[in-house]
């Protein structure tokens, strides 16, 4: 008999997280089929929204609509998704800025075809059925019709 | 000659045992804001962020200090994260005093916290598996140890339970509120691990303490009064050894006897007027007393008995109410400085010790093996 080399240890712990008064406000606007941006105090929209400005540090509290519609700034295609993906089929991973904001989000662009996706493109939100307080609550985006 | 440190800015959370309104990020931001207000300085004014807290598995999120960065106004600014177990708060508040008195920076933002609500520490502290014993569970035995050596009556532990639970009902920002805690409760309640019982134990809680740290012009310039570090000093030996003292660790009595030596302090229980002392468990204070060479040895309960300790007493200790009352663990030591800080000052408040010029802070952690020490004073040297 072989002597054993390796034995297999496992760590699972699940954690919680707290959302705080932005974040949560956030995502309570995607069960509404709303995307929520925050004002800094000179004038960008940040989307997702944060708690603070990321380059003074000023506490932030002006939470704006922004979208629905958005824009493609870059993309990369998924031909060969794995079950960890967030689609079973062929997609594009890309950064989305909403009508409105200044920075830009990563998400899922379901598009059916790589010969649909490209820099600049317009997309709208798809929504989950069934909302679970996370962001693909905000499934993915799809190209806008 | 070094710079000398003023802490000018002072901030805390309410403990509780779960913040649930506020995120981790939120959390920080709460104690440090109160800190720079303190410190009548805004974000822009701060030059470096210091930050501490116990093992990242205690909250799941790696190196939470990269993800923290801007959420402390951290852009472009250097950042230093600390790691000492529960010693972490008091190293973190001397880390960023080092930065002021080497005169690498003139305004630093120490600050240090805990979620505790968002994982389970015992879980953590067994590294990630079910086999933890708990903190309780690794003390005790040297509590025990200390009872038998000393001779000291159970009703020792007990005093200090009720003692720090009374002093946490004056401090506004404490977790436990026990108003009715009675040393016949503290006997009556559950033996966790023997001689400790349940309320003679530390709570869970989630918290955090920030401090601003500032060179000796802009303290003097300050409007409200600074506290000044009159002495700093840190020890750490292995958990285990052959001839290994863990009652009286070696690594705490010259941690000790460095912080007098810098302070000139030859008799620290005459010459220091209030104390905050690590004691997540009751028996640790007079474990303390003694291992820090305050009291003499077997004197230290004695201390606790005859009152001494007491809010009113020749030598208050934990007058917040301690880490028995509050304990949001990678804060937990920096507390111990913050409180020292504001009874130096003059703005403990409800709990403040009256006339208090000179105050030690101590933390420790680990299995008793990393110290972190300061006397602060509430004029420079």
């Amino acid at each position: 008999m072989s002597q054993p080399r390796i034995v297999e240890s496992t760590l699972e712990f699940p954690y919680s997280r707290t959302l705080g008064p932005v974040v949560g406000a956030f995502l309570s606007g995607l069960r509404e089929h709303r995307i929520l941006g925050i004002r800094t105090r000179a004038g960008k929209v940040l989307v997702p929204p944060l708690e603070y400005d990321p380059n003074t540090g000023d506490a932030l509290d002006e939470l704006v609509e922004v979208g629905p519609q958005g824009t493609v700034t870059s993309w990369t295609w998924v031909d060969e998704p794995t079950p960890k993906h967030p689609l079973d089929r062929p997609f594009a991973f890309a950064l989305v800025t909403p009508d409105g904001a200044a920075t830009a989000m990563v998400h899922a662009v379901d598009a059916g075809s790589i010969d649909r996706m490209s820099t600049g493109m317009r997309v709208q939100p798809r929504w989950r059925a069934e909302p679970h307080n996370m962001i693909d609550d905000l499934a993915c985006w799809e190209p806008a019709s | 000659m070094a710079e000398q440190c003023a802490v000018i800015g002072v901030g805390q959370t309410h403990h509780k045992k779960r913040r649930d309104d506020v995120s981790i990020p939120g959390l920080l931001r709460e104690a440090a804001t109160r800190a720079l207000d303190d410190a009548e300085c805004t974000w822009a004014d701060i030059d470096a962020i210091v930050i501490g807290k116990a093992p990242d598995a205690f909250e799941g999120i790696v190196q939470p200090e990269l993800f923290l960065a801007d959420a402390l106004g951290g852009a472009g600014k250097p950042m230093l994260r600390v790691h000492t177990a529960g010693s972490v708060g008091g190293s973190t508040f001397i880390v960023g005093a080092h930065l002021v008195e080497s005169r690498i920076h003139e305004r630093v933002l120490a600050i240090s916290w805990e979620k505790q609500s968002e994982g389970n520490a015992q879980w953590g502290l067994a590294g990630g598996r079910s086999r933890g014993i708990g903190a309780g569970g690794a003390f005790a035995p040297w509590i025990r140890a200390y009872i038998e050596k000393t001779g000291a009556p159970e009703y020792i532990g007990w005093q200090v339970a009720v003692k720090d639970r009374l002093n946490a009902l004056k401090n506004p920002y404490a977790h436990l509120k026990l108003a009715d805690i009675s040393i016949e409760k503290v006997k009556e309640s559950a033996m966790l691990w023997d001689p400790l019982r349940f309320l003679e134990s530390c709570p869970s809680s989630d918290g955090a303490c920030a401090v601003v740290l500032t060179n000796e012009a802009n303290g003097k310039r300050a409007s409200k009064p600074a506290a000044w570090v009159a002495a700093t000093a840190v020890r750490s030996e292995l958990g285990a050894f052959p001839g290994r003292d863990p009652v009286r660790p070696l690594a705490g009595v010259e941690c000790a006897h460095d912080v007098y030596r810098q302070a000139g302090i030859s008799v620290p229980r005459q010459e220091i007027d209030v104390a905050e002392l690590y004691v997540p468990f009751s028996w640790y204070e007079p474990m303390w007393l003694e291992g820090h060479d305050i009291a003499g040895p077997g004197e230290g309960w004695k201390m606790v008995e005859s009152g001494d300790t007491e809010l009113t007493g020749s030598f208050p200790v934990n007058a917040s109410g301690g880490v028995l009352s509050s304990n949001p663990i990678g804060a937990s030591g920096m507390l111990r400085f913050a409180e020292a800080a504001l009874q130096v000052r003059g703005l403990a408040g409800e709990h403040q010790v009256d006339g208090a010029r000179t105050a030690l802070a101590q933390a420790y952690g680990g299995g008793a093996q990393y110290f972190a020490m300061g006397i602060l004073r509430s004029q420079p040297a």
